[in-house]
């Protein structure tokens, strides 16, 4: 009696492919180192730029937008001020950035050996976590300096801390949400990610990081709190040092609207990667 | 019977900053080809096409002038602040998008410098007219809001004086400054990646640092002198000055970076010149 075998693809549920995920965590931290030495390969500065590129950009806004323009801060220093917004913006962009290219850098791999196919992105994203750490370390450093020069403690000590980094996960996972899709695009067109750096800049301006939400005139308000960046990126501030205010409407759409979009981003992605792994 | 000729093979007499310059013009014809390259190059590939070269450009414009005018409420004198940031705009992306596509003239066309001889500068030249297209697009929003303010608001804001030319002058003053930087940095770029991102940081913070977005006036009298130090600061401020009324501009200033830009281009021109020699067969 002879054995019949059938070879077919397999279209793994979008939850099916958070279980593979899982099994297969030891890849990670594999994944993600390899993304670190391919950005900073043929670098003359290497592995400074780890440090320069989070560091260097909020000292200078700090002087440009609090010193010069004036922009105002809900009432701490602008530089605490700024350096909590930019956590929680850089932990969004540069995961996304990074998670974005993941596809399209381990195209090698993917012929090589078996892996589930969204650890890729996730993988990518490891890095970001380092240089967000240390935004945070020089977060509670300056937490400390200002405290000891005024004599009055920034941070709240309470409930809001668990807010806060609820608010930073929130931001991880809407960044994991989106490049589900720019991921696979970005495999096949180099400029979807170029276009994304745009894109990213001008989204920049619009959250409230530089500035704070009661700043923007009223009758702009209603618009741009229908960024879910900026809603995040109040919560945090909020959870934090509790100045500005808690959305709670706002952030509960937010919240119920970046775990839709995470769904939608994990079954679209499941759909595609068995597609864009066969046109290669 | 006479000698066998002797054969001589030595590079060509291309020496001098003269005889360089002599032979660019001699190859115009090619600086032409890959000029019009890197314009097309801009929306090469794009699903978008032309389109997205003026979305790019106008989706900064827009949102820019949004957050510095209303939500940081900078001044911006008699006129509205959109203008204000539109005549900041322009001279300042005649020094942003030369140097940024300049820079990677010589990176970008690596493997065409191994096969045929042209004058290397011909490259980062080429790639510096892509970069004037986005603020040829500025300018046409430009002259655009000028008319919707003349047509709701009943008044001309900019008016054809003079000293429009001094406003000619800086943009070439700023083209002429980007070009001497790209000579160092479309070198610098070729070899080390990461000239790219530390440009790319460079050139975010030299736009705060110069008065783009808000007028000299609001920094502090005793810390302007810094401010114009950095040779950017007197041409955006002069072009400013040529078109709209009630600015402040100083042609001292003007010329220290007139001053500036010419010690650059030498500079610039001799590290290029050097480097040729050297290291355009290493990259």
């Amino acid at each position: 009696m002879t054995e019949r075998w059938e070879v077919s693809a397999r279209y793994p549920g979008a939850f099916a492919t958070l279980a593979e995920v899982w099994q297969y965590r030891r890849l990670l931290r594999f994944i993600g180192d390899r993304a670190l030495r391919r950005m900073y390969r043929r670098t003359v500065l290497g592995w400074l730029w780890l440090f320069i590129n989070p560091l260097l950009p909020i000292a200078l806004r700090a002087v440009i937008f609090g010193g010069l323009l004036g922009a105002g801060s809900n009432g701490i220093p602008y530089f605490l001020f700024l350096l909590a917004g930019t956590v929680v913006w850089d932990v969004f962009a540069s995961s996304l950035l990074w998670a974005t290219r993941s596809l399209e850098m381990n195209r090698d791999l993917a012929v090589q050996i078996y892996h589930p196919r969204a650890i890729l992105p996730v993988g990518n994203m490891t890095p970001t976590l380092l240089n967000v750490g240390l935004k945070v370390g020089v977060l509670l450093l300056a937490v400390v300096f200002y405290t000891a020069r005024d004599g009055r403690l920034y941070l709240r000590g309470d409930i809001g801390l668990v807010w806060a980094l609820g608010a930073l996960l929130l931001a991880l996972l809407f960044a994991l949400a989106i490049s589900f899709f720019t991921s696979i695009w970005g495999e096949t067109a180099r400029d979807i990610r170029f276009a994304l750096g745009q894109f990213l800049a001008i989204w920049y301006l619009l959250t409230p990081v530089l500035y704070p939400l009661s700043q923007v005139p009223e009758a702009h308000r209603w618009w741009m709190m229908w960024n879910p960046l900026a809603i995040i990126v109040e919560t945090f501030k909020w959870g934090l040092f509790g100045i500005g205010e808690l959305y709670a409407d706002a952030l509960s759409v937010t919240a119920a609207g970046v775990f839709l979009f995470l769904t939608c981003g994990l079954i679209y992605f499941a759909r595609s990667e068995a597609r864009t792994v066969a046109q290669r | 019977m006479s000698e066998p000729a002797a054969w001589v093979i030595a590079p060509d007499a291309r020496e001098g900053f003269i005889g360089r310059a002599r032979e660019v013009w001699q190859y115009r014809r090619i600086l032409w080809f890959f000029s019009h390259k890197a314009v097309q190059r801009l929306a090469a590939k794009t699903h978008l096409g032309y389109f997205w070269v003026f979305a790019r450009t106008l989706g900064p414009l827009a949102i820019g002038s949004f957050v510095f005018g209303s939500v940081l409420e900078v001044p911006s004198g008699a006129v509205p602040y959109f203008l204000f940031f539109l005549t900041g705009q322009i001279p300042w992306n005649c020094f942003d998008g030369p140097l940024i596509r300049g820079s990677r003239g010589l990176e970008g066309n690596r493997a065409l410098l191994t096969k045929l001889y042209v004058p290397r500068v011909i490259l980062p030249l080429g790639q510096m007219a892509a970069g004037l297209v986005e603020p040829a697009i500025i300018t046409l929003v430009y002259i655009g809001s000028l008319v919707y303010y003349r047509v709701n608001g009943g008044v001309w804001h900019v008016e054809a004086t003079p000293r429009m030319l001094a406003s000619a002058a800086s943009v070439l003053l700023v083209v002429a400054f980007a070009f001497s930087l790209t000579l160092c940095t479309s070198v610098l770029q070729a070899r080390a990646r990461d000239t790219r991102f530390a440009l790319r940081y460079v050139v975010t913070f030299w736009m705060y640092f110069t008065p783009v977005i808000y007028p000299i006036s609001l920094v502090p009298p005793g810390i302007r002198w810094l401010v114009y130090a950095n040779p950017l600061t007197a041409p955006v401020e002069t072009f400013k000055w040529g078109l709209l009324p009630g600015l402040e501009h100083s042609w001292g200033w003007f010329a220290y970076s007139v001053a500036v830009t010419a010690g650059t281009f030498a500079l610039g021109v001799w590290y290029f010149a050097r480097s040729e020699s050297v290291t355009m067969d290493k990259i």
